[in-house]
């Protein structure tokens, strides 16, 4: 048997105090004063692709690229090299960068033709040989910088695998992109370069 | 009471800021060394491939070329400002693991100290409050039940009314002299301290249950018979506790005064500039060496020759006699040599090759190094023999033989002398 309360023993529950219509108008313009300042800060800035990041080295000459590469040969880039550089900083362990190696090479291979852009990659973090296995086995033909030091990374300013750097002909820095490149990033990114009248 | 204690806790004040001013180093002088700043300097940039780490700690390879460039720059007299000016040019900002003191990143600064003030404020005004309500309820506390009249005439009614009853039941024979005396002596005597109004006696007061419980008790009834002996008695015993008290609360301040005099400094002394007080490790001069050898060693093993190469150079630069690091960095820099045809760094391989070897002749390592440079770059076999002799003679680990054996094979056959025993022959 279980306990029959009568209905009228259990004393009604009391409404919930409601906030005073004050607090409510106060609590609801804050948050719409955070909401607007939030929305005014991402509105005004710099519109980005998904993959491209900031650097200090925006705008400024890119740091010399200079070194031996995985096969021993010593490579230096001209300070203006009178084409678009793309730099590839990369690692064979790297998933990511194995992610965007073919489309490295595809578009190295559609530039090497028109002869308006060129590839340089750059060893970050992984041992010489594995890194020139790496590209034998990808297929890619241009220089690959072994960065024994480490220093070219440091003065690039590179903190993972994958880095991107796009370099003007000019020789400044114009994009930095930190995730998986596609070749029509890397296009787009040089069209928007070329608008910009370098 | 409370204002004695007061100057035992100013000088536990005084003494601990004292002893953090000598132990913070603010009085010492001598200006740092370079690998002291550049300890200072790496302790507060962030590795650039780990979360939340300083590349003091960090054994990642950008990690350890942001060291070797700290090292360069202060090495080349750059100021504290100037090398993080330079890293942050590079990396951004944010690789100062300090936020800058300026501009919206002041607010990382501010809030917490406006927030904590803020936090005292509040303690003390709800301190200063809580005390000034306790007080009052102390002292309802004594003075409440003489003050209210109403109780203080009760009570007075109840005695009396209880010597009234005692004068009956003596009358009627059912209490002795003796216990009519005493019952009678106990009322008055709270009667009269009830009409004083003073403070309460030990047994509670003179509330009406302690009135009826207490009488058959000789002890009980003595106290409530004098009960102003009774308070003095144990108002001593009182004071005694809080002299003891207060002998044990100096003798404790004394020792930790004394303690915490020889800690600080003690600990503190090993910290470079720059270094907080909590939360780093601080090594000596030989374990950072040790530290560095190993995690060179590690990142060796790892097959990345120029971090290794970086870190034994950092050994080398503090301690140019330190023939492990001679001997692994003039081994790595042949190996680098070699990849990359560097004669420099080969031919510097072998000076440092042979410092080592000048060092310390019973290192089997470098004369491991030695016979493969003779072997592989001279094509010396002889002397790569004589080289191999003398690393089987520094008596190496058997793991070591084993994975050298192929170079001394080749080196024994080209040299037409017979393998020494103990060497495995596949």
């Amino acid at each position: 048997m279980t306990d029959v309360i009568a209905p009228e023993a259990i004393p009604a529950p009391r409404p919930p105090r409601r906030p005073t219509r004050h607090t409510a108008r106060w609590v609801g313009v804050t948050v719409l004063v955070i909401a607007a300042g939030l929305i005014a800060v991402l509105a005004t800035r710099p519109p980005t692709t998904t993959t491209e990041v900031q650097s200090p080295l925006l705008g400024h000459p890119a740091p010399r690229i200079s070194g031996v590469t995985v096969d021993g040969k010593a490579f230096a880039l001209p300070r203006a090299p009178g084409t678009f550089v793309v730099v590839n900083f990369f690692a064979s362990w790297c998933v990511p960068c194995q992610t965007e190696g073919p489309d490295l090479v595809q578009f190295a291979f559609q530039h090497h033709k028109s002869g308006d852009a060129q590839v340089v990659s750059v060893v970050f973090d992984d041992t010489v040989s594995g890194a020139r296995t790496y590209q034998a086995t990808l297929g890619a033909t241009w220089p690959t910088l072994a960065d024994h030091s480490g220093d070219l990374a440091l003065n690039f300013g590179v903190r993972a695998p994958p880095s991107t750097f796009l370099i003007a002909p000019d020789g400044r820095v114009v994009a930095y992109l930190v995730a998986p490149v596609t070749a029509a990033d890397l296009d787009q990114l040089i069209a928007r370069a070329k608008a910009a009248g370098l | 009471m409370r204002s004695r204690r007061f100057p035992l806790w100013t000088l536990l004040g005084v003494v601990l800021v004292v002893a953090l001013l000598i132990g913070s180093g603010v009085f010492s002088s001598s200006p740092p060394t370079n690998a002291q700043r550049a300890a200072a300097i790496e302790s507060v940039i962030r590795c650039p491939s780990c979360e939340d780490l300083s590349v003091a700690v960090s054994t990642a390879p950008a990690a350890i070329t942001v060291r070797a460039t700290v090292r360069r720059l202060v090495d080349q007299g750059r100021s504290d400002q100037q090398i993080e000016d330079y890293l942050a040019a590079r990396y951004g900002s944010a690789i100062v693991l300090e936020p800058p003191t300026s501009g919206w990143s002041l607010l990382v600064w501010a809030l917490p100290i406006a927030a904590g003030l803020a936090g005292l404020a509040i303690v003390v005004v709800v301190l200063v409050r809580r005390r000034r309500r306790g007080s009052a309820a102390l002292d309802a506390d004594v003075r409440g039940p003489m003050v209210d009249p109403a109780v203080l005439e009760e009570r007075r009614r109840f005695l009396t009314q209880s010597l009234a009853d005692a004068d009956a039941e003596y009358l009627a024979g059912d209490l002795s002299d003796a216990d009519y005396l005493s019952l009678r002596q106990r009322d008055l005597a709270r009667l009269a301290a009830l009409g004083d109004a003073g403070p309460p006696t030990e047994d509670g007061g003179p509330g009406p249950g302690a009135g009826i419980g207490a009488p058959t008790a000789p002890a009980a009834t003595l106290l409530a018979a004098r009960p102003a002996e009774a308070v003095v008695a144990s108002g001593g015993a009182k004071a005694r506790r809080r002299r003891r008290n207060r002998w044990f609360l100096i003798g404790s301040v004394a020792c930790f005064a004394a303690a915490l005099i020889v800690a600080v400094p003690v600990f503190a002394s090993g910290r470079l500039p720059g270094q907080t007080a909590t939360g780093s490790v601080s090594l000596s001069p030989s374990q950072q060496v040790a530290r560095a050898l190993d995690q060179a060693a590690a990142v060796e093993d790892q097959g990345q020759l120029g971090p290794a190469a970086q870190l034994y150079q950092t050994v080398l630069d503090a301690h140019p006699d330190n023939e492990v690091a001679l001997a692994q960095l003039g081994w790595l820099e042949y190996r680098i040599g070699q990849q990359g045809s560097s004669a420099t760094l080969i031919s510097d391989a072998r000076t440092k090759l042979h410092q080592a070897a000048v060092l310390d002749p019973g290192d089997y390592a470098v004369h491991l190094y030695q016979g493969t440079l003779d072997l592989q770059l001279d094509k010396n076999a002889p002397g790569a023999v004589g080289q191999f002799a003398l690393f089987l003679a520094a008596r190496p680990p058997a793991t070591v033989v084993s994975q050298a054996a192929p170079v001394l094979r080749q080196a024994y056959a080209a040299a037409g002398t017979p393998l020494p025993a103990g060497i495995p022959t596949t």
